[in-house]
């Protein structure tokens, strides 16, 4: 990520002292500005979301949903404490009910649960797998689209459920089949750099 | 559409009534859940400005444009048409930005040719990736992410390969 930070904002900058060097300045704040208006509507969403999630803890439903997916999050994830479990399987079922803004305030904290299990600089495979099934997205219905494509005039807006949702699991089954393979290339070098 | 858009309200009516029978005090619980949402938007904040500004610039710099120009005949090769080119790229790093593409191709294409449902499919099965990796980070102590960004990025190309060869038969 940083890696990737670095290299995109020095050739960003680059490019515009060729192109537009007094645009620079603008458009820095532009984003700034930008930033700051969707950090202030999240506040909003976040409020909404983390007092519903606070009502379905107090309910001890996570705990109905997590043990309802424990066989897929034992797989996925591996050992982890109960409570980081709950968020994780919460995160999920909002993934896939495509309630895109309820997802994140879960899926931080249970990236603190595992995070804390990992304590390290280095990323660990179960915080991995988390990162790449919120990124590869396992929404069964893609609402916001569907609804822009009506806005357009289309005739049959939900053609395109079926489609998506063969993309999407392509997506995801690849994503975790890679993280699983990376995982274990990353235990076999660790072995060999023992030796 | 209809029914996917009762989803939210319906969960939100049942935990009401799983709330009443649990005799949970619903307000008060909502208010202690909402409480964490500005220390959270806050410490997302900085992650938030850094991923905008790089976006912003490489947009105004014409990096996007140009580098679209560039992938377009490898993106043909692996399935993708050169319309949807920019629209992959854009995908990973802004979510406002790739609907904005997305409306672009809407307009230009209309909303039922195989351009825009080939689109439509890629934005349904792809998240931000870029967001996403930072924003949970967030709170973490881990710095380093090691190879999560490029396989969710591997992962998310082969779905917009697959949504091109999909939309064609279906």
């Amino acid at each position: 990520m940083r890696k990737i930070w670095f290299v995109m904002m020095l050739c960003s900058m680059v490019a515009l002292c060729f192109v537009d060097p007094e645009g620079s300045i603008n458009s820095m704040m532009t984003a700034g500005g930008n930033a700051v208006s969707l950090s202030i509507k999240l506040i909003g969403v976040y409020a909404i979301w983390l007092g519903i999630i606070k009502l379905v803890e107090l309910t001890g439903l996570n705990h109905k949903i997590a043990n309802l997916l424990s066989p897929v999050i034992d797989w996925l994830f591996g050992k982890t404490d109960k409570q980081t479990k709950n968020y994780i399987a919460l995160n999920m079922s909002a993934n896939m009910l495509g309630m895109g803004n309820a997802c994140t305030p879960m899926g931080i904290k249970a990236m603190q649960g595992l995070d804390r299990q990992n304590n390290s600089k280095t990323a660990s495979t179960a915080m991995i797998m988390l990162i790449v099934i919120n990124a590869t997205s396992i929404q069964l219905l893609p609402t916001t689209i569907i609804g822009l494509r009506a806005t357009y005039g289309s005739t049959s807006s939900s053609d395109i459920i079926i489609p998506t949702l063969i993309a999407t699991a392509v997506s995801t089954i690849l994503g975790v089949v890679l993280v699983k393979l990376c995982a274990k290339i990353k235990d076999k070098l660790g072995k060999n750099h023992d030796c | 559409m209809t029914v996917s858009a009762l989803i939210t309200p319906i969960l939100i009516i049942l935990l009401l009534i799983y709330c009443a029978k649990k005799r949970v005090n619903a307000y008060q619980g909502f208010i202690n859940g909402a409480k964490e949402a500005v220390p959270l938007s806050l410490s997302i904040f900085p992650f938030l400005v850094a991923i905008f500004l790089v976006v912003e610039l490489f947009k105004v710099s014409g990096l996007t444009t140009y580098l679209s120009n560039i992938l377009a005949p490898i993106f043909n090769c692996i399935g993708i048409p050169s319309e949807l080119c920019e629209l992959v790229l854009i995908r990973p790093f802004s979510g406002s930005g790739g609907l904005a593409v997305m409306e672009t191709i809407f307009d230009t294409y209309g909303a039922d040719s195989y351009i825009a449902r080939a689109g439509s499919v890629i934005m349904g099965s792809s998240e931000t990736v870029f967001y996403v990796a930072t924003v949970y980070f967030a709170q973490a102590k881990a710095e380093r992410l090691l190879y999560a960004v490029p396989v969710a990025l591997v992962a998310c190309l082969a779905s917009a390969i697959v949504a091109c060869q999909i939309v064609k038969i279906m």
